[in-house]
């Protein structure tokens, strides 16, 4: 009998994260809370980075940290290098990330901020370092492990540049203003960090929620190319030249590379044999929904940029909002719900399957509380992005008060999981 | 799947551990694993009281794997006292669409 074996030392490091990644995620929401005039103005502003930086690192980065601890032996068929590595990377992320966005949120670019990102930047690279060498255990490679690899070596760079521009602040290292930057290390992060890593283990847990009979993974080459090229382009002639009207040109590879990727869900879709999409799947494919639309704002940033129109600044926020808020939480919030009940499940019933009638995954969390959730991550998309690009207080705080509840529903439905008392339903 | 020979007396016996493996379910789908196609063969070494599981995953990274795996053992051994049971898994023939059952089918909603 061999499979792969879920290493019981892994549950708590996985489950840790989670924790704190559903907390930040409240803290994050009452953040915005309290900055409703900053999302009003331009998005360089003390609260606008740190709740992003909240966004990226609390609850993206720190959610994507623990499931890849999970899921990258289960996408790379192989064990996880080392757990000792894992909590050592936790130890020096957590405290680097609060003390990054307490600085931010302050604003005292002095020795707190350089310390958390040091910290910080320690932390990715040792993620970094346990990833590589769990893949180079595996013999055979695939373009799940070139997307997985290359987006960890992007959050490498995305650091480095953000230590350097912390650094920045108070000692002249570049010789261009930080908004300069600011473009590269977010799209560092954004399209390489966070992209390439979504579609790297998307690639293989979509088909496999969904039962898909679609194998083929050409498009995903394509995709791979395609997006490494347009990131690559943009780095370099970002860092020359600016936006410039070649940056239409370049995000249209990109564009092409992310187009390559969506096809390949759509095939994965139609193929499925399961035909009833339950609401965590829902709520992942109305993800790349909000990626797409945060796509298509992309133009509008160039051109109004060009014509030197502060409306670019306008959708600049709404760019960012839809990507941090939307794309990402929105998926966030639908494959917590189909990855945490799994990893709790095998941990309580794996020794009992087969013997005794047992509770499935999904009757592991309430499914009352996650349509509360999604309808309120529905009510959020649908007033709080309007509401930054026609700079609407009413509409502000009522996308707010629904990412709260959204939040909340979240996190009660997470410790519910967690909390799950073994229950059996008589002998098999 | 297993095929029914009258002419082996064990038959009878491989028949009822095939119905009672539908008692193992697939934790994301909620379907058994037979209707599922999953279970190719079932042997039986009555004068060791070993019976030997020949069966495959949808996915090679099914992350359910081993308990799935660990399921169809306690599965047996319950039902089967004195009897001990092992489970091999085979990726040859490659599960897909087809091995699914017309019930099986039907619980997908296909």
């Amino acid at each position: 009998m061999s499979s792969i074996k879920q290493k019981p030392g892994l549950y708590r490091i996985v489950v840790t994260h989670y924790i704190v990644a559903a907390l930040c995620f409240f803290i994050l929401a009452v953040m915005m809370l309290f900055s409703v005039q900053a999302f009003t103005g331009h998005y360089f502003h003390p609260q606008i980075l740190a709740i992003t930086h909240m966004a990226a690192l609390g609850w993206g980065t720190m959610i994507i940290f623990g499931a890849s601890y999970q899921l990258i032996p289960v996408v790379l068929e192989t064990e996880l290098y080392s757990e000792k590595l894992a909590w050592i990377s936790f130890s020096l992320f957590l405290p680097g990330m609060l003390a990054l966005v307490y600085s931010f949120w302050i604003f005292i670019p002095g020795i707190h901020m350089q310390c958390g990102a040091v910290l910080l930047l320690t932390a990715i690279i040792l993620f970094t370092l346990n990833v590589y060498l769990t893949a180079k255990k595996k013999k055979q490679q695939t373009i799940q492990e070139d997307f997985i690899f290359s987006a960890c070596l992007c959050l490498c760079f995305t650091a480095a540049l953000g230590t350097a521009l912390v650094f920045n602040f108070t000692t002249s290292i570049f010789e261009q203003d930080q908004l300069h930057f600011l473009k590269i290390h977010a799209h560092l992060g954004i399209a390489g960090w966070f992209l390439l890593m979504i579609i790297g283990v998307s690639s293989k847990l979509v088909p496999m929620f969904l039962v898909s009979s679609y194998q083929k993974t050409r498009l995903l080459s394509f995709s791979y190319y395609l997006i490494v090229t347009a990131l690559l382009l943009f780095l370099a002639d970002s860092y020359f030249s600016g936006l410039n009207y070649k940056t239409y040109f370049i995000a249209l590879i990109g564009v092409a590379g992310l187009a390559c990727y969506l096809l390949f869900i759509v095939k994965c879709f139609l193929s499925r044999m399961r035909k009833k999409v339950d609401l965590p799947m829902m709520s992942t494919f109305f993800s790349f929904i909000l990626l797409k639309v945060a796509i298509l704002a992309i133009p509008f940033i160039i051109y109004y940029h060009l014509k030197n129109n502060p409306v670019t600044i306008r959708y600049s926020l709404v760019y960012g909002v839809l990507l941090f808020l939307g794309w990402i939480t929105a998926l966030i919030l639908g494959q917590t719900f189909k990855t945490l009940p799994f990893i709790v499940w095998v941990k309580h019933y794996e020794h009992l399957t087969g013997k005794v009638k047992t509770p499935m995954p999904s009757d592991l969390f309430k499914n009352s509380l996650l349509k509360i959730q999604s309808a309120g991550f529905m009510i959020f998309c649908l007033t709080f992005i309007p509401g930054c690009f026609f700079i609407s207080q009413p509409l502000l705080y009522v996308g707010i008060g629904a990412l709260l509840v959204t939040a909340v529903m979240y996190l009660a439905n997470v410790f519910i999981i967690l909390f799950h008392k073994t229950k059996i339903y008589g002998k098999l | 799947m297993e095929n029914f020979d009258i002419t082996d007396h064990l038959s009878f016996m491989k028949v009822e551990i095939l119905e009672t493996l539908r008692l193992v379910m697939d934790p994301e789908l909620h379907i058994n694993i037979i209707d599922l196609g999953l279970v190719y063969s079932v042997k039986i070494d009555e004068p060791v009281k070993q019976i030997n599981i020949e069966m495959t995953l949808s996915s090679s990274y099914c992350p359910m794997g081993e308990s799935i795996l660990s399921a169809v053992k306690n599965c047996i051994e319950g039902h089967y006292t004195g009897f001990t049971a092992s489970v091999e898994l085979i990726w040859e023939p490659v599960w897909s669409y087809h091995s699914i059952t017309e019930e099986g089918k039907k619980l997908l909603g296909i």
